[in-house]
């Protein structure tokens, strides 16, 4: 547990200096379009964030990140659009409609792991976008709905999604550093061990499920209001693939490893697309590598290198030796 | 006769939905994992056939093998490059085999499609038809000539699948893995090689799927992503891993389709199977046909 804190906190550390790094960049950079790709980052790190605190602190390997993302920004455009509610309020209801469907969904998937939660996820998640996309009276289907901005400025869009993100990381920080983080851990390596020691399984998980969904609901509204449009094509499958690659590559479990691995991943591919538009093929290739090698991702090797010295950790036991 | 018209073309497409399922239900049952990249095998059959008799000129009854055995190269290269680490059970971190599979097969899938739309391009290809035979009417029933010929296909693809599994050695001892692979291990069956010919069958049968409908569908390279879905909506409704379970739904599946679009609202329908999937894996997780996994 003490390594645990020490971890922790070097990992936080780690984020804000970071993100003190991004606030400094409007400094050097002016071009809007390159400021524009910034904040589109910032909005993956906003998701990655959520679904790295579902899967790699809690084990809960959803395929709805980019699902909660497209119902937030749908609350928020549909307020807007049919009640002319004025954003700050758009986007709180996006975070508390995308957390109630996420605790929805949590407590159907309670008891399915592994595979069976992935298809459930999975199919979850297409069945919202088909019903956002068909639904042609209410949502205009895949034409989408033209959302008010906020600012005038690109700037201002910038330093609010910074904003928003350090608060998540702070939340996201304060709540592992507590003892929720264990049980949250304890959850994903042996669910049966940590109800016995007195986790409330149940009640934590739904938990897990509904903040990573209302983070990802604040970011999709967020998301909204800066392209002034909301369309079905943010719930794709290929987001969700998107956010679990930045993950995976930034490192999993990790508070840093989203974070660097969604502005990476981004900046890079916007960065690599004038070179011949090779970068989902890079990014999808680095994944399987990285989860087949490497699997502490960016962070885990940074992490190995500044510690040479120290024992490895023990390896974990093999929990079934049925395969 | 609408209604025998619609029964014998959900038959059909349902045999096509069988050749996709079966190798999706064969690896759950072999591995206990989804294989996500599913559809992409589909998607390279349809591109394989398509390419190789369009560009290269072959004919069509050699280009067919052709795009099957890419499929079954495919398969089998994404067993022995990937599957690996989910032998050894937990892996050295947090991340565990399901997550694992989940991951890198969700990242081949992205790989392949980017990788096919950068190298052939995002422009629908249409494949050649197997025989030149207009639609024509059989008693009340109209149908192509390449429909019934690659349906006929698909047919005895299923059934030559059932009689390797069940009869050739190699098929026995891919029983014998899904049913216990420590127990298959002891009795001394390599099961690293069974997960590979499973793994090539896969891909062969999906490919064969892919370049027998390469003809009626205008291959994309994100083509697969819709039969991917539908054949985990029969895996699931036939039993993760019951190969005779995953037939049967396939032909239901493709039969309650057709009279739904025909019968029921048209706009929801990709919606449909997706929740009988969540509702099954609620209520029923072993499926229609499935049965309990058996541990030692």
């Amino acid at each position: 547990m003490q390594h645990f804190h020490h971890r922790i906190a070097l990992e936080f550390t780690l984020v804000l200096g970071v993100l003190a790094v991004v606030a400094c960049l409007p400094v050097v950079i002016t071009n809007p379009y390159w400021l524009g790709v910034i904040i589109v980052s910032m909005y993956f790190a906003l998701l990655a964030s959520g679904w790295n605190l579902l899967a790699g602190y809690t084990g809960q390997f959803s395929l709805a990140p980019a699902c909660f993302a497209m119902i937030g920004a749908y609350t928020t455009g549909l307020l807007a659009h049919y009640f002319s509610a004025p954003p700050w309020f758009g986007i709180a209801a996006a975070m508390v409609v995308a957390g109630g469907v996420g605790s929805l969904l949590g407590r159907i998937v309670l008891r399915l792991r592994g595979p069976y939660l992935a298809l459930t996820t999975l199919s979850f998640a297409e069945v919202i976008r088909v019903v956002i996309g068909n639904s042609y009276n209410v949502t205009r289907g895949d034409l989408g709905l033209n959302v008010p901005g906020i600012f005038d400025s690109r700037l201002a869009y910038y330093f609010l999604f910074l904003a928003v993100l350090v608060l998540v990381q702070i939340a996201l920080f304060a709540l592992l550093k507590a003892r929720v983080g264990l049980y949250l851990q304890a959850i994903r390596d042996d669910e049966v061990a940590a109800a016995s020691r007195g986790v409330n399984v149940v009640f934590w998980k739904t938990a897990a499920f509904t903040i990573s969904a209302a983070v990802s609901g604040l970011a999709g509204a967020l998301y909204g209001h800066f392209s002034q449009l909301v369309s079905p094509e943010l719930g794709l499958i290929f987001q969700t693939g998107l956010v679990i690659s930045m993950v995976v590559i930034g490192g999993i479990g990790s508070l840093v490893g989203p974070v660097v691995g969604a502005l990476l991943v981004y900046i890079a591919s916007e960065w690599l697309r004038d070179v011949g538009g090779y970068h989902l093929i890079v990014f999808a290739l680095l994944v399987i590598l990285f989860s087949r090698f490497f699997r502490e991702g960016l962070w885990g090797l940074v992490r190995r290198a500044l510690a040479p010295a120290r024992a490895p950790l023990p390896a974990a036991t093999v929990k079934r030796g049925w395969l | 006769m609408l209604i025998l018209d619609l029964i014998v073309n959900g038959v059909i497409m349902g045999l096509f939905y069988a050749l996709m399922a079966i190798g999706l239900s064969l690896i759950f049952g072999i591995l206990k994992v989804i294989n996500f990249a599913h559809g992409e095998f589909y998607m390279v059959g349809a591109y394989a056939y398509t390419l190789i008799a369009l560009r290269l000129g072959v004919p069509v009854w050699l280009a067919l093998p052709a795009a099957l055995a890419a499929g079954a190269a495919i398969g089998w290269l994404t067993e022995r490059s990937l599957m690996q680490p989910l032998y050894r059970g937990y892996t050295s971190w947090g991340f565990m085999r399901d997550e694992y599979a989940v991951v890198v097969t969700f990242a081949l899938s992205l790989f392949l499609i980017n990788l096919v739309d950068k190298v052939v391009g995002p422009y629908p290809h249409r494949g050649p038809e197997l025989i030149a035979i207009p639609r024509m009417a059989i008693g009340p029933i109209m149908i192509s000539g390449h429909r019934l010929l690659a349906a006929g296909l698909a047919l005895a693809a299923v059934i030559g699948v059932m009689l390797f599994l069940r009869y050739s050695a190699w098929g026995k001892q891919i029983q014998a893995v899904a049913q216990n692979r420590f127990g298959a291990s002891l009795a001394g069956i390599d099961t690293g090689k069974a997960s590979a010919v499973v793994f090539a069958v896969s891909g062969a049968l999906a490919a064969l799927a892919g370049g027998l409908l390469a003809p009626l569908i205008n291959a994309t390279p994100d083509v697969g992503s819709f039969p991917a879905i539908k054949s985990y909506v029969i895996v699931v409704l036939g039993g993760m891993g019951s190969v005779p379970g995953s037939i049967i739904a396939s032909l239901l599946l493709g039969v309650l389709e057709g009279f739904g679009a025909v019968y029921i609202s048209y706009d929801y329908r990709d919606a449909y199977g997706l929740v009988i999937l969540i509702l099954v894996l609620l209520l029923r997780p072993q499926g229609l046909f499935g049965e309990r996994a058996r541990e030692v």
